[in-house]
């Protein structure tokens, strides 16, 4: 029985995600850990719309009847909670952000905000854009060291301890990228303010 | 000298024999340094069976790859032995000057042995290591005997005990720079224990950094977050961690009369804004500490460090005292005697219940404020009642025949977060390796502070998740060794990126918190071969079955079982709180397993 707390935690990031166009009707996908349980988005399930029927059980190592309703994601959300620390997991389909990952390895912010909360963020490109042990291995890998990455022309997969953590970095990439292409539609030169900030690629 | 110096002292107490031999890089890079790496040298060194207080118990002083390299607050340091309170592993560990000027020797980690037959001290120096005459010193106080030994905050730094320390009060803490205590769980009674009363560096060697602009970097991006974050920048400087009090009252999980309440009706008396406001002289900081959360305090002519928050609350709340000059002097009376202030003020709060329920006979009384300093000095000289203070809350409480009213987990009294009000706290308390500690994991910060974002306090389910994963990232910055109030506005993941650009090993904000993972399961391991068991997991009684009666907790027990359940899943353990082989396996742990 899933607690009416977390029921409200999934409700609450879901319906933003949807509100604030990050994700289609039924994109992207939640999760979290529970000790050695995890408790994602049933497959086909709308995030703007979650009910507590839509909300899935299973184990993080071990398979039971809840695999059979879960998320085509699940085998990532699996990966990374066994390969890093996070807790949460926001999947979504940031529109502005997909569009600079089709054209650069990395996005590297300009704003203040997400230069000063993410410096960087990884662009990956898989063949098989979903569900795939590869996929999920080296988007595990990527966020050992990053907040959120992004599947180039397919979306985030941001990690924290909480949901509310994970949707914070996904709305700040989508913002970031919103206002690096309002920044080159104005197309004047960019005046550089943030001391260091040659080291943010190096991140 | 990349991070670690890369050298390990070893002195016999009994022998007078001083050696020094290469650090294990195999093991420095699984354990980092400080908790971690003396954890798995206290592993080889003491079995199960040792008497802490024996000569066959070790000091294991230890600092880190951070300590020295001017990464923010890279001062403190450890100590690691088995604990004479709790009988389980233990490591203390301490702010200040003395751990940056350690590290500075060209020393990772010093092991203590033996037993000295007259009281003896250690000198550190460039020219060599000496074991000195400690007759003269034996019996003075704390400040005393630094101001004798030549404190000198950049040049010498000294580390001692006090006279409870000396008579082996297993709540003695041990001291340095004067005022800084690494204190929990008795460490200054082994080191009295040895005849040892003082340790003093001075060291000259420079660590060095393989990546010195991303180092600069880190540094940068480190200070500013520090600066932005309210609590790193306001909160801590303006009133210390003491301006934890009002806000932990308002949500009912301030402890108060020895746990009896979660409310304490004078707690803004003895609060952040009353030491400012009245008591305050300056603010102080630790070596390359931009927080600067320190107070130098002074009333009635006593003029000092702290009090801290859990000190404040210990001689206040818990024992019902709101007199805040009271309070203050029975702080730098525990600095000057050598006690844990916790364990002290807890412990006399539990003679205050016993008192009131007529299990022993004596003055002591909730709100008795005039009482604390000559109870202090009774337990430090073990004196009528003092001697069975001293001894800790539960060997006071089980004497007198009432063990349920020891508010302490494995033996180590709580500190100031009501388990009722606070569901994960209690969690954290129940399966904490050294018994119930704040510093073993940051619940303060998911469930009051919002840090890095607000999770329900009252919610169970899922609890654990949380629990592990700070139990393993404070076990991570312990074995840095840094302070824990940088995490307060500065993420694991920073810490992972100043230690390699520090040591040149890559080490991920993953591998960070994988460190912590198997410092933990080692802790575990320790105690496991002890003979503690799931049985130790546990609270208090009163916190389990006496609701929370009145204010913002009301109604609230500590619903411990269903989290610990969880708990042990969540961390690969069966349902005995046995690591199973496979995460053992995976820790690079399976060899102990069978010692275990």
């Amino acid at each position: 029985m899933i607690d009416e707390r977390i029921y409200q935690q999934f409700q609450e990031v879901g319906r933003d995600l949807y509100v604030q166009n990050m994700v289609s009707s039924h994109g992207g996908n939640l999760s979290m850990r529970l000790g050695d349980r995890v408790i994602i988005k049933r497959r086909g399930a709308q995030l703007g719309r979650l009910k507590m029927h839509d909300l899935v059980e299973t184990g993080i190592e071990k398979n039971d009847s809840g695999v059979a309703l879960a998320s085509t994601e699940l085998l990532v959300h699996r990966t990374v909670y066994k390969m890093t620390p996070a807790l949460a997991i926001v999947h979504c389909h940031p529109r502005t952000a997909i569009a600079f990952s089709l054209s650069r390895e990395e996005i590297v912010p300009i704003d203040n905000e997400a230069s000063y909360l993410l410096k960087k963020v990884p662009v990956i490109y898989e063949e098989f854009a979903s569900g795939t042990p590869e996929m999920a291995q080296d988007i595990a890998k990527v966020l050992q060291q990053y907040k959120i990455v992004m599947l180039r022309g397919h979306g985030s997969f941001a990690i924290g301890q909480t949901l509310d953590e994970a949707f914070f970095w996904s709305s700040v990439l989508e913002e970031a990228c919103e206002i690096a292409l309002s920044a080159k539609l104005i197309g004047e030169p960019f005046i550089e303010y943030r001391k260091m900030s040659e080291a943010y690629s190096r991140w | 000298m990349h991070g670690w110096a890369g050298k390990v002292l070893d002195i016999n107490l009994s022998t007078g024999a001083i050696t020094s031999s290469p650090l294990d890089m195999g093991i420095a890079r699984l354990y980092l340094g400080g908790r971690g790496l003396g954890a798995r040298m206290l592993w080889d060194e003491v079995g199960p069976g040792v008497d802490p207080l024996s000569p066959e118990n070790v000091l294991i002083f230890t600092n880190g790859p951070l300590t020295a390299s001017g990464y923010q607050t890279s001062n403190r340091f450890s100590v690691s032995t088995k604990s004479p309170l709790t009988g389980t592993v233990l490591d203390a560990n301490s702010g200040g000057y003395w751990g940056m000027q350690f590290k500075k020797t060209g020393h990772d980690a010093l092991i203590v042995r033996g037993r000295s037959e007259k009281p003896v001290w250690i000198e550190i120096k460039p020219e060599g290591v000496q074991i000195r005459d400690a007759q003269s010193l034996w019996g003075q106080r704390v400040r005393a005997v630094t101001a004798a030994l030549g404190q000198s905050n950049h040049k010498r730094n000294v580390l001692c005990i006090g006279p409870a320390g000396e008579n082996q009060s297993r709540i003695a803490a041990i001291m340095n720079d004067g005022e800084r205590a690494m204190a929990r769980g008795g460490p200054g009674a082994v080191m009295g224990s040895k005849n040892l009363k003082a340790i003093v560096v001075e060291g000259k060697q420079k660590p060095e950094i393989v990546d010195q602009e991303q180092f600069k970097f880190m540094l940068y991006e480190t200070r500013k977050l520090l600066r932005a974050s309210p609590l790193t920048s306001q909160a801590l400087p303006e009133f210390g961690t003491s301006v934890m009090m009002n806000i932990l009252n308002s949500i009912g999980a301030l402890p108060t009369r020895n746990y009896q309440e979660s409310q304490f009706e004078h707690a803004e008396d003895i609060s952040g804004e009353a030491l400012t406001d009245k008591y305050l002289v300056k603010n102080s900081s630790c070596w390359a500490c931009p927080i600067g959360c320190t107070r130098i305090s002074k009333s009635d002519g006593v003029e000092g460090e702290g009090p801290e928050f859990e000190t404040s609350w210990a001689f206040g709340a818990s024992c019902g005292v709101d007199d805040l000059a009271a309070i203050i002097e029975a702080n730098a009376l525990c600095n000057d005697l050598g006690f844990d202030t916790i364990s002290a003020g807890a412990t006399i709060a539990c003679a205050m219940e016993l008192n009131e329920k007529g299990l022993i006979n004596s003055d002591l009384r909730f709100g008795r404020a005039d009482l604390l300093a000559p109870t202090l000095e009774a337990m430090a000289a073990r004196h009528d009642l003092g001697d069975d203070l001293a001894e800790g809350s539960l060997r006071l409480a089980t004497k007198y025949g009432a063990p349920e009213l020891s508010m302490s987990v494995k033996g180590l009294e709580m500190p100031a977060y009501d388990p009722r009000g606070m569901q994960g706290q209690g969690l954290l308390y129940a399966t904490s390796n050294r018994g119930a500690c704040h510093m073993r994991g940051n619940m303060l910060g998911l469930e009051v502070l919002g840090l890095p974002k607000l999770i329900d306090r009252f919610q169970v389910q899922g609890k654990s998740s949380f629990v592990i994963l700070h139990q393993n990232s404070s076990a991570a910055i312990d074995s840095l060794v840094i302070c824990k109030f940088t995490n307060l506005g500065v993420s694991e993941e920073y810490f992972a990126r100043a230690l390699t650009a520090v040591t040149g090993e890559r080490y991920s904000t993953g591998d960070l918190i994988h460190v912590g993972e198997r410092v933990w399961n080692l802790e575990r391991l320790y105690n496991l071969r002890e003979g503690l068991d799931a049985a130790d997991d546990t609270l208090p009684p009163r916190l389990l079955q006496e609701a929370v009666a009145d204010g913002p907790s009301k109604g609230w027990v500590n619903k411990l079982e269903p989290m610990l359940k969880e708990y042990y899943r969540g961390r690969g353990w069966d349902e005995r709180g046995v690591p199973k082989p496979h995460k053992l396996e995976e820790l690079g742990l399976a060899t102990m397993m069978e010692a275990a």
